[in-house]
């Protein structure tokens, strides 16, 4: 496990080591200054000049200015955005965490829901309910995001009144940032206008998480109705069946578990569509997260927000996809098996 | 199995009504007023700039200046100067200053003294002294005080005493109050540009903004919100919100959509074919005041055929104005009979000189010798005040021509590219528009049609007649209101006749805004006001 382990950890460091060669590749391209497009300083100082030069070594080498440019951005130095002139990791840390609550409540709406209607799907003997629960999921596998996202406000917001389509919360609450996760922060947050607050972000949250959690959603009915129907027709369940188990004990202990390895598979697979489809999601329902920020870099053409952004994205969605494999190994007997033949 | 599918289902709708219960509470939000603006202020001074966005997020709820303008007559009123003089050959305005202001405190600043003759030495001597410490933390400059000439007109400010300041003209100018009055015009602390300067900050007097005004700046993050409170010591009456916030919404249907899901209480530059939806909820309302501007289409008059008189009285008698207000305003906007909207004092309310005449704009171009005629028009890519769809009234122009039988072609690019070939002069003629930084009649004249803005390009006609700026010279050089109303009736005259330019429309300034929202006071060229607005949500409880 150990050199697996140490195999894929190589593996996240090749990929992001290319990923850097491509991103120090096109910044020499950018339409701007290089020094504007590796810093974000407008007409810098001849001192600033020079200290740009040494740090990024612009008078050496290619292979010399790429390790430089790497020691920079490795050690945080993403520039300052060119258009607010404020340091791009700090906006970007500002923004992922946005981001991330809202990914992982439309993650925790998909498989909460997920799951239990897949279940349902595959153990239901009902023709109808079969056929109605895959024709939801269909339906909902083909609706274009932004389609939905903007019906879903027409109805919701304009319409009805329902719910809030656009920011994280009223700005007459001032939360102060502590984690930077607006739903915890507001929770550590003492005063009379904690419940007040907690309920708007929620009620805040409810569309775009919504609209964003769809594709994941159908996605996991359908594999882990497959999976499960696959599961319930094993022998070892025929056995655990004829030993007299329960069928809620069956399907809990002994085939969702398997079920899931696949379900968890496919995560794994989804989530450079999930991470584009949030994009779309967040600009519709302008909420202050990666997405947006980065679509706004690039109308304004803040080159050091674009590199700062698309390196934040892909290098998360390398990490996350080898983490989700190396999890599909840890839970999952079969591959193990099939690793230590391969050695 | 049966048991199962219940469970199953138990769990699906209980994951489902738990958030909705959640929402069933008692709702409480904190006593306050958010405002949907339309960008990010560029800076938090606004001498440094002339975009209308900033000093909407800045002159009324930061500062305040010498003198204001009253929102509801129009005249000079008193602000943070008691009274002032004017000496008998009127180049001395003497200030008596108001005693007791207070300035904001901030994290990084606390006063230690009042407001006093220092400050106004301070706030204007930064823009006239290119020695002054600050003069160069400006990068950029003092756009509008260039473009007034202020530099050269004053020759120096004077501190009489602590509460007494002298402002010394080079030459008489009878706007100099008026610009006094401008957002731009505002007086900053130098108890903390000094304190700046020592701890070697000095661009933080831009960005953290302390000034005497209504409310002090807390919070900005940029794309996102400004948030400012109430400040307790106002030297007025202390406004009612405590907390004002903008939120930063580029997006006009957004801003819409923010308002009706109660995001927001009140939001900027509404665009007229929004305002059916405004209409339609019982809770909402749009807020309007008749605006000090005036959307104009301008003929090159440096090119053929437009250097003829008649055919620019030709085209202009073509145009059916009443029909672009409706098309295009939605009747959002009163008909331009000549430069000065209605709200001016300099204003007359004649009928228009130039009438919608086809038969004789026919008859014109006969006389000039003129057929088979074929112009272009440049037609704006962006909404502005002025004009909300250029694009539309380009259209429409183009079926009124087509009528006398000149063929038109609609031209537009990118706005930034949009500029820079205007600025090149190669143009027949273009719809663009203007907007008043203060309520002197000469800011209709002076910057868009004397020679000298021929050559700062701001004059779209390209139009020089030196009879017409001997007219508006005269109307400068004296202060008699009486004189000045003939003098620049005279100047409407005149360019009535000779059509440089045709004047169609002075559009309405609007917000839309909740109906409890009762006083906000939007005034028609210093911004947006929130000192009398009353708390749209007090800490209310009421039932979800």
């Amino acid at each position: 496990m150990a050199r697996y382990l140490a195999r894929r950890l190589n593996l996240f460091f090749a990929t992001s080591l290319v990923l850097f060669v491509v991103m120090f590749s096109v910044t020499a391209k950018f339409p701007v200054d290089h020094t504007v497009a590796l810093t974000g300083i407008h007409a810098p100082t001849a001192e600033e000049q020079a200290s740009i030069n040494e740090a990024y070594r612009l008078d050496k080498g290619q292979v010399s200015q790429f390790i430089a440019y790497l020691e920079q951005r490795l050690s945080g130095n993403l520039g300052i955005s060119v258009t607010s002139q404020n340091p791009v990791f700090n906006e970007l840390t500002a923004v992922l965490s946005a981001s991330f609550e809202l990914a992982f409540v439309a993650g925790a709406i998909a498989l909460l829901l997920g799951i239990p209607l897949g279940v349902l799907a595959s153990l239901s003997k009902h023709k109808i309910t079969q056929h109605t629960i895959m024709a939801i999921t269909l339906t909902g596998y083909s609706i274009p995001v932004f389609w939905l996202g903007l019906s879903l406000s027409l109805w919701f917001g304009v319409r009805l009144g329902w719910l809030p389509i656009s920011g994280q919360i009223n700005l007459l609450y001032e939360i102060k940032p502590v984690t930077g996760f607006l739903l915890i922060d507001i929770l550590l947050w003492d005063s009379r206008y904690a419940w007040s607050a907690f309920v708007d972000a929620l009620q805040h949250i409810v569309l775009p998480a919504v609209t964003l959690a769809v594709l994941p959603f159908t996605v996991v009915v359908r594999i882990t109705r497959s999976a499960m129907m696959s599961i319930m027709e094993k022998t070892y369940i025929k056995a655990a069946e004829a030993r007299g188990l329960r069928t809620y004990t069956i399907v809990m202990r002994h085939a969702l578990p398997n079920a899931f390895i696949p379900v968890l598979k496919n995560l794994g697979l989804m989530l450079g569509a999930f991470a584009s489809y949030a994009i779309v999601v967040e600009v519709i329902f302008s909420w202050p997260g990666v997405g947006a920020w980065l679509v706004s870099g690039i109308y304004q053409r803040d080159y050091t927000v674009i590199q700062g952004g698309i390196l934040a994205v892909a290098l998360i969605i390398i990490f996350l996809s080898i983490l989700i494999e190396v999890l599909h190994t840890a839970i999952n007997p079969l591959s193990r098996k099939e690793l230590y033949a391969a050695h | 199995m049966t048991e199962l599918l219940k469970r199953l289902t138990l769990g699906s709708v209980l994951c489902c009504v738990i958030p909705l219960l959640a929402a069933c509470g008692p709702s409480r939000v904190p006593s306050g007023l958010v405002y949907c603006s339309e960008g990010n202020p560029e800076s938090f001074n606004p001498q440094l700039v002339t975009s209308g966005t900033t000093v909407d997020a800045t002159s009324q709820q930061l500062y305040d200046g010498l003198v204001d303008y009253d929102a509801t007559s129009g005249q000079l009123v008193p602000s943070l100067a008691t009274a002032w003089t004017i000496s008998d050959d009127e180049r001395v305005y003497t200030f008596s200053l108001r005693t007791g202001v207070r300035f904001h405190h901030s994290n990084i600043f606390t006063p230690t003294r009042n407001f006093n003759a220092d400050d106004v030495l301070f706030s204007f001597n930064r823009i006239i002294d290119s020695t002054h410490p600050y003069h160069d933390v400006a990068k950029n400059g003092y756009p509008y005080f260039q473009s007034i000439g202020f530099s050269e007109l004053i020759d120096n400010i004077e501190k009489v005493n602590d509460y007494q300041v002298a402002f010394h003209l080079t030459q008489k100018d009878a706007s100099f109050l008026s610009n006094l009055a401008t957002g731009f015009a505002v007086i900053l602390s130098q108890e903390y540009g000094l304190q700046l300067l020592q701890a070697d900050e000095p661009e933080l007097l831009d960005k953290l903004a302390i000034g005497t005004g209504p409310f002090r700046l807390v919070d900005y993050v940029k794309n996102d919100f400004i948030r400012y409170y109430r400040n307790h010591h106002y030297w007025r009456l202390t406004p009612d919100v405590e907390q004002l916030v903008f939120d930063i919404t580029p997006k006009s249907t957004t801003r819409l959509a923010k308002l009706i899901t109660g995001d927001c209480n009140i939001s900027a530059l509404p665009k007229a074919g929004e305002l059916p939806v405004v209409i339609d909820k019982p809770n909402l309302e749009v807020d309007s005041i008749p605006g000090f501007n005036v959307a104009f289409w301008a003929f090159n008059t440096e090119r053929i055929p437009f250097n003829d008189v008649r055919v620019r009285q030709a085209l202009a008698h073509a145009v059916d104005k009443e029909n672009i207000l409706r098309a295009v305003y939605h009747q959002t906007a009163v008909e331009a009979v000549g430069l000065l909207p209605p709200l001016s004092w300099a204003y007359s309310s004649n009928k228009s000189l130039i009438d919608y005449n086809p038969e004789k704009a026919r008859k014109l171009l006969n006389d000039a010798g003129i057929s088979d005629l074929s112009i272009d028009i440049w037609a704006m890519p962006v909404a502005r005040i002025y004009n909300p769809n250029t694009h539309k009234t380009a259209e429409l122009i183009q079926a009124d021509l087509a009528r006398i039988g000149v063929k038109v072609n609609i031209v537009s690019y990118d706005w930034s590219v949009f500029n820079q070939k205007l600025s090149r002069q190669n143009y027949d003629s273009v719809l663009i528009g203007w907007n008043a930084d203060n309520s002197d009649p000469d800011n209709f004249f002076t910057p868009i049609l004397s020679c000298a803005s021929v050559d700062s390009n701001s004059n779209r006609s390209r139009w020089c007649a030196p009879e017409f700026d001997r007219i508006l010279q005269a109307a400068k050089s004296t202060t008699d209101r009486v004189e000045r109303t003939a003098l620049y009736q005279q100047a409407e005259q005149y360019v009535a006749e000779q059509v440089p330019m045709l004047p169609f429309a002075h559009a309405t300034r609007m917000v839309v805004k909740q109906k409890r929202v009762t006083q906000s006071k939007l005034t028609p060229f210093g911004g947006i006001s929130f000192t009398k607005v009353t708390p749209a949500v007090v800490a209310i409880e009421e039932p979800n």
